[in-house]
């Protein structure tokens, strides 16, 4: 392939790329019109639904993509699309927000309005990076990683319940699946450090995993209190059993140690030793440029929307809100309030990040084997109390 | 720049005594005394360096050194070497320096360390070593400081080093 | 793990030009060895190719944020050979430029420390607070960094009208901030837990190891040249010096939001205090030091700066020696450093307040 050095150059690129896409999809549908029957008579119902879209809504869902389809729930919504589109929209918040406290302007320029296309302008520019890695670096283990990571959010963004009746999947013990994601994600941490081939990746990875293996186990006994009282492993059921009080309210020490561990799964400051900049350049994300940069950073941020909403369903009440949309609406109200829900808690870990330096990893340590753990416990018991004088009657008010 | 002192102007007091006590206790080892208000500088022979400091250390109470300097006299053929010296913890000594001054021959720049007696001139006898080519007996860690690694030219301060491109 | 040897530096974001090798066992530092020198440009040797008042420019760099105070070391020992005294009003506005230099170069230094334990607002709020005193120095010499305002004999310029209104305003308004900063900055637990107890030099090596400004002045140490050897209106002026005894970095970063309130007091004070007349001697450019030789101090805000000028009556001097307070601290590095963990490299060695470019000079 030649070099680009001119303008003239990038456009005839351009025209080789557009033009052998066109063909490429003119080859493969003129394939499938003869070969699938359904899509041969696309061309009527495109023009039939110029005047009447129910046409096309009818069309795709004989084909199996319609709007209540699995295909569209996990791509479009509340899916990969939606949470993408949550993640680049909480990236412009981020650094929006933060510049406003920090007396700054933030993102300006990119999009009408302050820099909102500010995140698109980042992508663009990872992609026409070049793509290297360390030379002695394991190469399958090291491009993996970035799948690996968005792997972990896209299962967590599965069983995320974001209204009753309208989600991805509901699965009996979809609690376990949550934690055996999470248990995951530090491997990812410490193979991509340890892919690198490199002192500071490698340093960056080890204290990753040590990090996350300490705070999991805080977070799954908090987890666990909210199991106890709601009687089942299952999200919906969660929800379902805070229907008259939040659980945040019954026990706000449970509340408090998952958010904490939740900080520190995610890895944002003050927990974010991992990627500690002064210290370890970037820690384990060091050697990684283009698009598997973005490919990691992308999935970070899904699995931090997918994370707050996991906080959202065990003790803010998931999708219960007053009711404000006519009767016959509650699936969006539902989904309103859930994600209005998420996205303050979002906004609070945001804010915690322009407030507060980085821990040291053995004070981190310390502080979740020696203090977490107890809160953790305590709370355990608090939530037995609770059951036992019948206070709340197990399985909630269903 | 050689002088002879006391004989111009009313020497400030405290500084008199000072020189006066010196001169009491390193009698032969000195070869001249110049005072001026809160700096006394003292020459002595360069054999007797570590006498002269160990008595401004222990008797006179100063504690740390400020600068050592080493200075290229070609037309004397010698390098002479300064170290001032104070105190922090006499209040009333606080604005005074002494300075300790020697000459040593050119082409064999060899003395002795003085990073026992005060701790504080570790960095700066290696900066005088690869500056003007001193060598320091009994330095922990006789290497230079600032210059690479590679430097093969004549020490840098010295007076026939030119600066390339003058 | 078994024994590791890592550079920090030159290349890292937690070093600055400057390179600490540093043997680890798994995370704990067993020896540092400082390797200064990248940013060594020879500053005594071109020294002797210029003449005194080309010297001006050449000696404010080292120390580049902090230039009126280097420059005062170096002018008054010109003036103490060429005897000369400068008119009141000069000593004046030298004092008030010294100060303003002081809080641009501890609210540079609160700003990297601020980076170094990951937090960046306290990156961005002291560089933002900076621009009001850079603005005003702008206001009074024409330049935002590198002044290169004192001369042998007084000050460049007299200052504009409007100085002292604008200089009370600043002064005014970070007070009151300077309140926010030890809420949010250096009450934070995170950070003290980061600082506290961290990075100890106790008063005996500190005195031992000759360490100057406010490292030394953390150890409980109550030394600092503008009470010990006053100098320009210094022993007229009201003000004090925070002295700490706990020896760590935590003590170091509050003296140095002490030694700001301080700076302020004293800038009010001298434009109150100043009378009119001239602000320089008209030396007619003949600044020519007679033979002789003079060793003078000054307080710079890292700490002592020194200048030993020997001169034999030429156009250029002889021989100067330059010692400034990052290299006076340099030999403290590796003795706080040993025995504490890897993350701590960066804010304890940034504690000392350590600038390479002023240590190779």
């Amino acid at each position: 392939m030649s070099e680009i050095r001119t303008f003239p150059d990038f456009l005839k690129r351009l025209i080789i790329v557009l033009g052998g896409l066109l063909i490429l999809a003119i080859i493969i549908f003129g394939v499938l019109i003869y070969t699938v029957p359904a899509i041969s008579n696309f061309n009527g119902i495109l023009l039939e639904s110029l005047s009447n879209p129910i046409v096309m809504l009818n069309y795709l869902d004989s084909l199996g993509v319609g709007i209540n389809s699995l295909f569209f729930k996990i791509v479009v919504f509340p899916g990969y699309t939606w949470a993408a589109i949550i993640a680049a929209e909480i990236i412009w918040f981020e650094r929006k927000f933060l510049a406003k406290m920090q007396v700054r302007v933030g993102p300006l320029y990119a999009g009408m309005i302050g820099g909102i296309l500010q995140p698109i302008a980042d992508v663009s520019k990872l992609i026409f990076k070049e793509l290297i890695s360390p030379s002695r670096s394991d190469k399958l283990i090291f491009f993996t990683i970035p799948l690996l990571v968005n792997a972990i959010g896209a299962t967590l963004l599965a069983v995320l319940p974001v209204s009753e009746g309208w989600l991805i999947m509901r699965s009996e013990v979809s609690m376990l699946i949550v934690f055996a994601v999470i248990g995951f994600a530090p491997i990812t941490v410490l193979l991509a450090g340890w892919a690198s081939y490199s002192k500071f990746p490698f340093i960056g990875g080890l204290r990753g995993l040590h990090q996350m293996i300490a705070f999991e186990i805080p977070m799954l006994i908090a987890a666990l209190s909210v199991v106890l009282l709601s009687g089942s492993l299952d999200l919906v059921n969660i929800v379902q059993a805070q229907s008259n009080v939040w659980f945040i309210v019954l026990m706000p020490i449970g509340a408090i140690v998952f958010f904490i561990t939740l900080l520190a799964e995610l890895e944002r400051i003050p927990f974010d030793l991992p990627e500690a900049e002064s210290e370890i350049v970037m820690g384990y994300l060091t050697e990684y440029s283009s698009m598997a940069f973005g490919g990691i950073q992308l999935g970070t941020y899904i699995r931090f929307y997918a994370l707050s909403g996991i906080f959202t369903t065990l003790f803010l009440g998931g999708w219960h809100g007053p009711q404000f949309l006519p009767a016959g609406f509650e699936i969006i109200n539902q989904i309103e309030w859930f994600t209005i829900k998420t996205l303050l808690v979002m906004v609070t870990i945001i804010i915690l990040r322009g407030v507060n330096p980085r821990f040291r990893i053995d004070q981190l340590l310390r502080f979740s084997w020696s203090r977490l753990l107890i809160l953790a416990f305590l709370n355990l018991f608090i939530a037995i109390f609770i059951l036992q004088m019948g206070w709340f009657p197990f399985g909630g008010g269903i | 720049m050689s002088g002879t002192p006391e004989i111009k102007q009313e020497h400030p007091k405290r500084e008199k005594k000072i020189a006066d006590n010196i001169a009491v206790k390193l009698k032969k080892d000195i070869l001249d005394i110049e005072i001026k208000p809160k700096r006394i500088k003292v020459k002595i022979k360069h054999q007797s360096i570590k006498k002269a400091a160990n008595y401004l250390k222990t008797v006179l109470n100063l504690d740390h050194v400020v600068s050592v300097s080493g200075i290229d006299y070609p037309n004397d053929n010698e390098i002479e070497i300064v170290y001032h010296a104070g105190t922090y913890e006499h209040k009333d000594l606080s604005d005074l320096l002494v300075a300790l001054v020697y000459r040593i021959p050119r082409e064999k720049p060899k003395t002795l360390t003085l990073t026992d007696v005060w701790p504080s001139t570790e960095y700066d006898e290696r900066e005088t070593y690869e500056m003007l080519g001193v060598i320091f007996d009994g330095h922990p860690k006789l290497e230079k400081l600032f210059l690479p690694e590679d430097w093969d030219d004549i020490p840098p301060l010295r007076k026939d080093f030119k600066n390339p491109g003058r | 793990m078994s024994e590791l040897t890592v550079s920090i530096g030159p290349q890292h974001p937690g070093a600055g030009h400057f390179r600490l090798i540093v043997k680890l066992d798994g995370d704990k530092i067993i020896e540092v060895n400082p390797d200064p020198g990248y940013v060594h440009r020879g500053e005594e040797k071109i020294a002797e190719y210029r003449n005194y008042i080309q010297n001006i420019p050449h000696f404010e760099r080292p120390g580049i944020h902090d230039s009126s105070n280097m420059l005062f070391a170096y002018v008054q020992a010109v003036e103490g050979l060429m005897k000369l005294e400068v008119p009141e009003r000069g000593k004046y506005i030298r004092v008030i430029m010294a100060e303003l230099n002081r809080i641009i170069s501890h609210l540079y230094y609160l700003a990297i420390y601020g980076i170094f334990v990951g937090h960046s607002t306290m990156f961005m709020w002291p560089m933002g607070d900076r621009e009001h005193f850079i603005d005003l120095a702008q206001m009074i010499s024409g330049q935002r960094v590198g002044f290169a305002f004192l001369l042998p004999g007084g000050v460049r310029n007299d200052m504009p009208e409007g100085v002292k209104t604008r200089a009370n305003d600043a002064c005014n308004y970070f007070e009151k901030r300077l309140i926010e900063y030890e809420r949010i900055f250096m009450n934070n637990p995170i950070f003290e837990n980061r600082t506290k107890g961290i990075g100890k030099l106790s008063k005996e090596d500190a005195i031992n190891l000759g360490v100057v400004g406010p490292t030394l002045r953390a150890s409980g140490v109550k030394a600092d040249i503008r009470k010990d050897e006053p100098y320009a209106v210094y022993d007229k002026l009201d003000f004090d010096i925070p002295v700490s005894k706990d020896c760590d970095s935590w003590a170091r970063a509050w003296i140095h939001i002490e030694e700001m309130r301080q700076s302020m007091s004293i800038i009010k004070q001298s434009l109150k205090d100043m009378p009119s007349g001239p602000v320089k001697l008209n030396l007619r450019g003949q600044v020519r030091a007679p033979p002789g030789e003079v060793f003078s101090r000054a307080e710079a805000s890292r700490g002592t700066v020194s200048f030993y000028l020997v001169s034999n009556g030429d156009m250029n001097p002889y021989r100067i020696r330059l010692i400034t307070p990052s290299f006076r601290n340099l030999i403290a590095i590796p003795h706080i450093l040993k025995g504490l963990l890897l993350a701590d490299i960066p804010p304890v060695f940034w504690s000392l307040d350590y600038w390479p470019v002023e240590a190779d000079r």
